[in-house]
């Protein structure tokens, strides 16, 4: 039996003035997934996710969020969800706490299980310290734990994070996938946008490409990359490209990437012959990734077919 | 809950938002709108008041008051609702979380509207106290009126910020708006002199939500009560805010959400 869906996108168009933001999109989340949505700057990943709860007008198809349409029943949906946005929109001058207040408010919290769940949140991200902190004397690992506390104020069902990690040093970000993860075992839904591969891979379930406003390819991560970019990896530094070229099989691909350039081939061993055979050594060998598949079905104009 | 129910306590949601923000920097935040009114008085209701003579039977000092509760009002609505919802939508992007939130544009703007009534009529009865401190209220009761006719002032003057706000590209074209539509009203409606009758100008300001609420201020202040021009003023002053309300609902319903 499959597991009810929370979203569900059919043929969702976007149309601002000529430009088309989203053309036929579709996609489908079930209850408990992790879907990881991808693709550049400009891809309408943003304009999706506003399409969801209402701050973006769809200008076709059809949409249902818990079975509801954005365009009609917008706060019955924001009911269910939370949403970490791009910009933390915090209240700079605030503290920690009334900042949190203000949020639980508007979701609907009574004011006395209110602090109770504000408080266990932000134990759970790590800044009970903070929560007579002013915003602005946070840093910005700080602020952007906050709003996931922020987000899930009136736990949520559903979870929409839009690049939740993006600027962050290493050691937030794990801190952050720990609590996706930790949401994920609790049955949350959970929508994700970033532009670092390693972290859709790792956290997950299911991957959708988007590119100019359609998704170019939809899957979990291992199957994406056994199904579009197979194999392994050799990044070679530019000038090794002549020792190179009279060695690649018909098979392999090989294309450029700035200044490197790269060969994939179906297996590791290839790759060594590769190097012994042009003596050259390689600057890495590695198993396909993510990132592979998303330059091969996105970044056409970075890469150069031979 | 109902839904026109839900929408007001979000609005009053946000109005509680405004404040605790506002509170932070409190001083300088009521400087301006206490200290403007105060200036002007001083200035040209003394300055002026052994020169001008009589208008109206009225000194020229009592006769600049009532217009200063008019102007607290307009000031504190326009800015607050140009400058300060500019701020918060573009550079502090506070609607962004705020709508991912049950939270929708009618209570953002809803929210705008019920801050500014209370912001004014607060700013009024300080005004009014210091207008009764300086013997320039002869009528006790405008301590009780005058903030009423003041927050219903403020709304109109908020919806033309909020129509500001959704039209300027940046921050700068305020400065516009305010010298060629802001300041002509404030000059020209009659908080300085008597708008002379049956002229241009008297044509010219019935179009002025601000014209009609200083009316209403004089009549509250001086103790004046012409039934049948309060009756129009009022109706007037009614009619510009639900319209221009109306209006800016429906602009920045377009521009916050595409």
């Amino acid at each position: 039996m499959s597991a009810p869906l929370v979203l569900s996108a059919r043929s969702v168009a976007k149309r601002f003035g000529d430009f088309e933001a989203l053309c036929a999109l579709d996609l489908e989340v079930k209850t408990g997934e992790c879907v990881g949505l991808l693709g550049p700057n400009g891809a309408g990943k943003s304009t999706f996710i506003g399409c969801l709860y209402g701050v973006v007008q769809r200008t076709g198809g059809e949409l249902e969020v818990f079975g509801m349409d954005p365009a009609g029943q917008a706060r019955a949906i924001k009911r269910r969800i939370g949403v970490v946005p791009q910009e933390n929109a915090l209240d700079e001058g605030l503290t920690v706490l009334e900042n949190m207040r203000i949020y639980a408010r508007f979701s609907g919290l009574k004011k006395a299980s209110a602090d109770e769940r504000i408080l266990q949140l932000l134990e759970r991200m790590s800044l009970e310290t903070k929560r007579d902190a002013t915003i602005n004397t946070l840093s910005g690992g700080m602020k952007r734990r906050l709003t996931f506390v922020r987000a899930l104020l009136a736990d949520p069902e559903l979870l929409i994070l839009d690049e939740p990690t993006t600027g962050l040093d290493p050691s937030v970000r794990h801190l952050l996938w720990e609590t996706v993860t930790s949401l994920r075992s609790q049955g949350k839904t959970i929508l994700v946008t970033t532009h670092y591969m390693h972290e859709a891979e790792v956290l997950c379930d299911r991957i959708v490409i988007l590119d100019q406003g359609k998704v170019v390819a939809a899957g979990a991560p291992r199957e994406l990359i056994a199904q579009e970019t197979p194999g392994y990896v050799g990044i070679f530094s530019g000038d090794a490209q002549e020792d190179i070229r009279p060695h690649l099989k018909a098979d392999w691909e090989f294309f450029h990437q700035g200044h490197q350039c790269c060969v994939r081939a179906p297996a590791f061993d290839d790759l060594l012959e590769l190097q012994k055979s042009a003596g050259v050594d390689a600057l890495q060998l590695r198993p396909a990734n993510l990132e592979d598949v998303y330059l091969k079905l996105t970044g056409s104009e970075l890469k150069q077919h031979d | 809950m109902t839904e026109p129910l839900v929408t007001l306590r979000l609005g009053w949601h946000v109005v509680v938002r405004n404040w605790m923000v506002y509170r932070k920097d409190f001083l300088a935040n009521i400087s301006p709108t206490l200290a403007d009114p105060a200036l002007i008085l001083g200035s040209l209701g003394l300055g002026l008041s052994p020169f001008v003579g009589q208008i109206q039977g009225h000194s020229y000092a009592q006769y600049l008051a009532p217009g200063m509760i008019a102007t607290t009002a307009l000031f504190t609505a326009f800015f607050e609702s140009s400058y300060g919802f500019f701020v918060r939508m573009t550079f502090e992007s506070v609607f962004k979380a705020m709508l991912t939130t049950p939270i929708g544009v009618s209570e953002v703007v809803l929210g705008e509207f019920m801050w500014v009534f209370i912001r004014a009529a607060l700013m009024a009865l300080g005004v009014a106290m210091v207008l009764l401190l300086l013997g320039l209220l002869p009528n006790l009761w405008a301590l009780i009126v005058a903030p009423f006719v003041a927050g219903t002032l403020a709304l109109p003057c908020a919806a033309i910020g909020l129509l500001a706000a959704s039209w300027v590209r940046n921050i700068n074209q305020f400065q516009t708006v305010y010298s060629f539509l802001i300041a002509p009203i404030f000059y020209l409606s009659g908080v300085f002199f008597p708008v002379p009758e049956k002229s241009w100008l008297a044509a010219i300001v019935q179009l002025s939500p601000f014209y009609h609420g200083v009316k209403l201020l004089q009549f509250t202040v001086w103790g004046h009560f012409p039934l049948g021009e309060i009756l129009i003023h009022s109706s007037a002053l009614m009619a510009f805010a639900v319209v221009l309300a109306l209006c800016s609902f429906h602009r920045m319903d377009r521009k916050m959400t595409s």
